[in-house]
């Protein structure tokens, strides 16, 4: 058995034909959307979701209710809220996402049941954007219902309380988690072991936790002894009036540093709210660039990052899906 | 137009051949036995017919469309009985036939199809508490959805006790009627001989028999099986007994009891033994069985195949 080790070759190497491209059909999707759905509405997980992202933010906005009257008097926290809620969905949600899609499809080979969607007139292409669109509703379900009950308690807490920024958290944080589905529908795609996928899962965490995140120490430490390639760049900035000089990495490698989607979730947020914490990073970064933004670093860049990241791997999962044995 | 066509059909995993050369037809309205013991390539034949795990060389077609490039169709008409799967746990029987329903786009009621295979007192139970046999009469009752042109069952009767396997034959014979034809895979004999027109059995990747049942039930020589109970038995009697003209084969079973393959008069094994002293205190005679049939083909012995 070819597949039983790790990550399978392709069934093609050894076919005597080429293996045919499935079609999509949008009723099959549908259909495999909504049982997916049904299926996972029903689990614990669910529901213990829903309950986790209404505590998350009630939990957030009595601390800030508790120790930010001076934040009130501001009237920004609603900001504050959107800032530190970010701050922590942006490592929840990656994890719920994984854990959300890890068996989508290895559990289902592992199983046997994808036998039963496969028999019935369903292309492998189908059942991969079946799951993802059913995932995906799942987990944008539980942050609606959790950002939706936790609105009631965050507006007689806080008392003032900005409904668009709240939106665009809700809207942001969605097509966040869906990214975050999509490669881990795709991991999940490519073997039939839930054992290995789930190592796939805890290695894309590590790869954007860990490893994304000292990149830019990496870079910095390389920059500096200017090994390789690697250099700095010296600009000039405005602080509270002060004219200061700082150095910079290469433009490059901030294209590296953004292409996480958490990077680009944290960006992405200035597009969609007002929060003052956040505009004033990207008013210091936008100094060291002398005065505008190269284009990758914009938060409409952002925006298509993680659209790519959406896309990219389901992509490549219903290209390969399509030409293995189940 | 044949059901299915499978023409030199070959599937290797690397150095291990599952499926050499395997040729065999499935005529349109007949239900066809595919029988072999397990390991034999059964699954891995009806893989390839539904476009599960894709050939290394060979060409499958059905219903008159080749399985790869027409699969969706194929499986649109077709209904299938997977082996070894597991249902959804979470959803309930009514969901499951409705997920079915909506997939195939038939206009089929659950509640008749879950009467038909005997589990409507289950219908809004979760399938995560059913027995194997209740998870077996769901997955039936989703392959009958939308009247399919042909049944693919692929050891329909694990986890059915006798009874369900004989309900399970039943609704075999009555799609059949229906115009279906039935593919039906089984490693027990008995389950097959009781409905199946043909019978294919396959061994080690190969099919070793294609026939009908009557023609496998004549390809058996030593007719009939006889079995004596007597007061001792020593070698020289069973020489004896085996130079007689009608024998083919005896063996002791123990110390006291006698089997004979005899083709012609048993009376004749019975005066060997008098002649020679030995007390006869009992004997039964036997046909010989599909089983036997099934048997020798798949053990490879040369006992009883001519």
């Amino acid at each position: 058995m070819s597949s039983e080790t790790g990550f399978e070759r392709d069934a093609e190497s050894d076919s005597a034909s080429p293996s045919p491209s499935s079609s999509v059909n949008l009723e099959s999707v549908r259909a495999i959307a909504k049982k997916d759905f049904q299926d996972a509405i029903r689990s614990w997980l669910f529901w213990g979701l829903s309950f986790f992202f209404f505590l998350l933010l009630v939990g957030v906005t009595g601390t800030l209710a508790y120790f930010g009257e001076d934040i009130a008097a501001e009237g920004a926290t609603t900001d504050m809220l959107v800032f530190f809620t970010s701050e922590i969905t942006r490592v929840v949600i990656p994890l719920i996402a994984l854990i959300l899609g890890w068996k989508a499809i290895a559990g289902e080979r592992e199983t046997g049941s994808i036998k039963i969607l496969l028999s019935l007139p369903h292309s492998r292409k189908d059942v991969l954007l079946g799951k993802l669109i059913g995932r995906s509703a799942v987990l944008s379900v539980s942050l609606i219902v959790g950002f939706g009950l936790a609105a009631v308690v965050v507006a007689a807490l806080l008392g003032a309380f900005d409904i668009v920024d709240y939106i665009g958290l809700l809207g942001m944080s969605i097509i966040y988690g869906v990214a975050y589905t999509s490669i881990a529908v795709s991991l999940s795609s490519l073997t039939k072991s839930t054992t290995i996928a789930g190592a796939a899962m805890a290695g894309v965490f590590l790869v954007f936790y860990g490893v994304w995140n000292t990149l830019s120490t990496m870079f910095g430490l390389l920059a500096e002894r200017e090994i390789l390639f690697f250099d700095t760049v010296t600009y000039t900035g405005e602080f509270d009036g002060q004219e200061f000089q700082g150095e910079r990495l290469q433009d490059w490698v901030y294209f590296i540093l953004n292409i996480d989607p958490g990077e680009a979730y944290g960006s992405v947020l200035t597009l969609v709210t007002d929060v003052d914490a956040i505009e004033l990073q990207v008013e210091l970064n936008e100094q060291m660039f002398g005065g505008e933004l190269p284009f990758f670093l914009q938060d409409w860049f952002s925006f298509l990052i993680l659209l790519f990241w959406i896309v990219a791997p389901i992509a490549v999962a219903l290209y390969r899906f399509d030409r293995v044995d189940l | 137009m044949p059901a299915i066509t499978v023409d030199n059909l070959t599937k290797s995993y690397g150095q291990t051949l599952a499926l050499e050369d395997l040729s065999f037809r499935v005529e349109e309205g007949e239900v066809f036995g595919f029988l072999g013991p397990n390991g034999a390539g059964k699954s891995t034949t009806i893989n390839v017919v539904l476009d599960f795990i894709r050939p290394t060389a060979g060409e499958v077609t059905v219903l008159g469309l080749d399985a790869q490039a027409h699969s969706r169709e194929i499986r649109s008409r077709t209904g299938v009985l997977p082996e070894g799967v597991e249902t959804y746990d979470r959803l309930t029987a009514r969901q499951h036939l409705e997920f079915a329903i909506d997939s195939k786009d038939a206009d089929d009621e659950p509640e008749a199809l879950l009467e038909r295979v005997g589990l409507v007192d289950a219908i809004d139970k979760k399938a995560g508490g059913y027995s194997k046999g209740m998870s077996q009469r769901l997955m039936l009752a989703m392959a009958l959805v939308g009247e399919p042109d042909l049944l693919i069952l692929d050891e329909p009767s694990t986890g059915l006790d006798p009874n369900g396997a004989r309900e399970m034959r039943e609704i075999v014979r009555e799609e059949n009627a229906r115009g279906a034809t039935v593919f039906f895979s089984s490693h027990i004999m008995e389950q097959v001989e009781a409905v199946c027109d043909r019978v294919g059995i396959l061994r080690d990747g190969e099919m070793v028999a294609v026939d009908t049942v009557e023609g496998l039930r004549d390809s058996v020589s030593g007719g009939t099986s006889l079995r004596v109970t007597v007061d001792r038995v020593d070698d020289e009697t069973l020489q004896a007994v085996r130079s007689l003209p009608d024998v083919s084969d005896a063996t002791t079973e123990d110390e006291t009891t006698l089997v004979v393959q005899v083709d012609g008069s048993k009376t004749a094994v019975l005066s060997e033994l008098e002649d020679r002293g030995i007390e006869v205190r009992d004997f039964t005679t036997r046909e010989a069985s599909l089983e036997d049939v099934f048997q020798s083909y798949t053990t490879g012995s040369e006992v009883e195949a001519q």
